[in-house]
């Protein structure tokens, strides 16, 4: 279908001979630089980061994550960000964060963000990110605490969000959500900290014994009323005595 | 299946067991029959139904006529509906890699001196049985059959509450299936006598 | 395959699949709008509570299921506006007005689509019970119920066949009724959703029902109903909003 037949007089249009030409109209978008056809969207993501735990608990959120790719927080406010997938759209992400930080900041008006405000800032700029089909490859959990309540929600690259007494990320969730349900759904309000901090060593074991991309080397992170803490990085006793009469298993002695 | 489309159900009530198709034979969108039944008796106390691709429905017809057939005549006495359902399953399994495209489903009673129990079951296009103690559903209409059955079906129904239930479950469901429907089919199989009912239906 | 594999790249897909289901169905002056409030994609369930049905005004309430980022920011768009209308015209949009408010919205976006289906359940300006339903590019039709979602086309043929009371023929001398009383409704959506439960994976954990009724209509129906919940927005409403929650197969 022609849509533009007031073009050409009637004649068959033919873009060989008519460099003027304005139809059809999509052939003919401005090159915005010399180095437009290199630019590039996210496709995949590129240096992947590490996967995360969280639960809610009697004082708080508490997250756990391996050292795999990268450690470090946003260690600001009440709340904390750990994030999975791209490690430069992540980055960028901590960027615009920062910024919106300082910009708060030197309001000094009173208004302080949240967990919540933070949570929802982050999904409008992932669901924003998405609709331009440019999207920020990462998985986000947002933990946080403040006036005496608790929260945790998801947000992924498509702008999805939800909240549960559990998350986690990526192919964690195969084996360490159920494991994370069975102990904690219900029991969010009771839940202590010595036993939510045994939870999810129970599932760092875990993983660590069946996900061949997991590092016996995490940490833990809480947000609680008191504020943020931070474990150092550490381990899980592991016992792998019993793989030596399985063939395939440790050393390889048949 | 969806070629010439068509729906099956299959039902348990109390000394009784239902089975419904509806009657449309189809060339994709367009109609080509309005008297398809896709249910076909096999003893006095068992009714096979196949929805399906038609010609399969019609092989299948006459391969399972000929087995029992020859079952009959070999042991001397009336094949028995759990019986037969292993005979479909494995008759559908000869043909794992280049299979029949029907979906059957068995609806029989087992012998008056074995309590005339009720048996249903259904199986996928390579003979997967299932056994279920409720109700059966199969064709391209199944999602809806199962919404309809799932929230009409109730345990001991006799022959007549039975019919309604089945009849009800087909109809409505089949009238929300471009595949199926211009009228139905019914069965309802009680120890002394098969009931057997031809309903009209929407005719779009 | 060649021995030198290319790379590849998928191109990114802007949508997703959450599951989960809707139904809405209007009374003589009264509406009904439910959802269930799993959240999954692909064979996991992200979430146990996501709710899919919210309080717009005191007259109206939105049903949203499919992408659920699009359900969200959907509805977040539509509140929106109509507070926009509240501060031009102090007084809520009237339900026929939200309805043809969704239609422009989602035509808007006819050639990058919210991927939802909504349903539109409240009070009419004459008092009457009314539902509307929309396909994700604003297609839009009044009805006397829906179903959409995961499990529709489980449902919609169980409401033709006890709303519509398609396939039944009245006792000779009668009639069937026009509206169903709202005890009647209310045990439909529940058989609904129990069943929907029981044959379809991504539906389950929790329901939600939200009830807006008519002013002037007898309340005493309703508070016979174990853990209601008002949740009408300003004192001085005339129609009320209650909301019934109920727990559903979590497998």
């Amino acid at each position: 279908m022609d849509h533009f037949p007031g073009t050409h007089w009637g004649k068959p249009r033919n873009d060989n001979i008519d460099a003027y030409g304005t139809y059809p109209l999509h052939a003919h978008q401005p090159r915005t630089d010399a180095f437009a056809d290199g630019v590039q969207r996210t496709q995949q993501p590129v240096v992947t980061g590490a996967s995360v735990l969280a639960l809610k608990y009697k004082d708080g959120i508490m997250m756990a994550a391996d050292n795999l790719a990268s450690y470090g927080s946003l260690a600001r406010f009440k709340d904390i960000q750990r994030a999975s997938g791209d490690m430069a759209d992540f980055q960028q992400l901590k960027h615009i964060l920062d910024t919106l930080l300082i910009e708060q900041f030197v309001q000094d008006d009173g208004h302080k963000f949240g967990p919540t405000e933070i949570y929802e800032y982050l999904s409008r700029l992932m669901y924003g990110r998405r609709s331009k089909m440019d999207p920020l490859w990462n998985s986000l959990l947002v933990g946080g605490f403040k006036d005496g309540k608790s929260f945790l929600g998801y947000v992924d690259l498509l702008g999805t969000t939800y909240s549960a007494p559990t998350l986690r990320n990526w192919v964690w969730r195969y084996i360490a959500q159920p494991l994370l349900r069975k102990s904690v759904e219900g029991r969010e309000d009771t839940l202590t900290e010595e036993e939510a901090v045994k939870i999810l060593e129970g599932c760092m074991k875990v993983l660590f014994y069946r996900d061949a991309r997991s590092l016996n080397k995490y940490q833990i992170a809480a947000v609680t009323e008191k504020g943020i803490w931070i474990s150092d990085s550490r381990s899980v006793e592991t016992e792998w005595a019993f793989a030596e009469g399985i063939r395939g298993y440790g050393a390889q002695t048949q | 299946m969806e070629l010439n489309g068509g729906s099956v159900v299959a039902m348990v009530g109390k000394n009784c067991v239902a089975i419904a198709s509806d009657l449309r034979l189809g060339n994709q969108a367009l109609t080509i029959a309005t008297n398809f039944e896709k249910t076909f008796p096999i003893t006095d106390r068992i009714i096979i139904g196949l929805p399906g691709l038609a010609t399969d429905v019609i092989t299948l017809k006459e391969r399972f006529r000929y087995r029992v057939n020859m079952y009959t005549i070999k042991e001397g006495r009336e094949i028995e509906p759990e019986t037969f359902a292993h005979l479909v399953s494995s008759t559908l399994y000869e043909r794992r890699f280049g299979p029949f495209f029907v979906e059957p489903v068995i609806a029989g009673l087992t012998k008056p001196s074995e309590g005339s129990v009720p048996f249903i079951a259904g199986t996928d296009l390579i003979g997967c049985l299932t056994l279920p103690k409720d109700f059966v559903v199969s064709g391209t209409a199944s999602d809806k059959l199962f919404g309809m059955a799932e929230s009409l079906w109730e345990p001991d129904l006799g022959p007549e509450e039975l019919f309604e239930t089945i009849s009800q479950t087909l109809m409505n469901a089949v009238d929300r299936d471009a595949f199926s429907g211009w009228g139905a089919v019914v069965h309802v199989i009680t120890p002394d006598k098969v009931i057997t009912r031809t309903l009209k239906g929407r005719m779009d | 395959m060649s021995p030198i594999s290319q790379p590849t790249s998928v191109a990114f897909n802007p949508y997703a699949e959450n599951g989960g289901t809707i139904l809405a169905i209007a009374g003589l002056d009264f509406a009904v709008v439910a959802g269930d409030t799993r959240q999954s994609e692909g064979y996991s369930i992200q979430t146990r509570y996501a709710p899919k049905v919210f309080r717009l005004t005191d007259k109206a309430t939105l049903a949203v299921n499919g992408f659920a980022a699009d359900g969200n920011i959907f509805v977040k768009t539509v509140k929106q506006r109509l507070e926009w209308y509240r501060h031009a015209h102090a007084k809520d949009m009237p339900l026929r007005a939200i309805a043809r408010l969704i239609q422009t919205m989602l035509y808007a976006k006819r050639f990058f689509p919210y991927y939802v289906y909504n349903i539109l359940g409240g009070i009419e300006e004459d008092g009457s019970g009314a539902v509307y339903s929309f396909d994700p590019v604003g297609s839009y039709e009044r009805e006397a119920c829906r179903a959409a979602g995961a499990a529709s086309s489980l449902i919609q043929p169980f409401l033709d066949n006890q709303i519509y009371f398609k396939n039944q023929v009245a006792v000779s001398g009668t009639s069937h009724p026009k509206h169903l009383p709202i005890l009647d409704v209310l045990s439909l959506v529940t058989d609904s959703f129990t069943s929907a439960t029981e044959r379809h994976i991504e539906v389950g954990d929790g329901l939600e029902i939200y009830v807006i009724v008519a002013s002037g209509r007898s309340l005493t129906e309703l508070s016979s109903i174990a853990g209601i919940e008002e949740v009408t927005g300003s004192a001085s409403a005339t129609d009320r909003v209650f909301v019934i929650r109920r727990e559903l197969k979590k497998d």
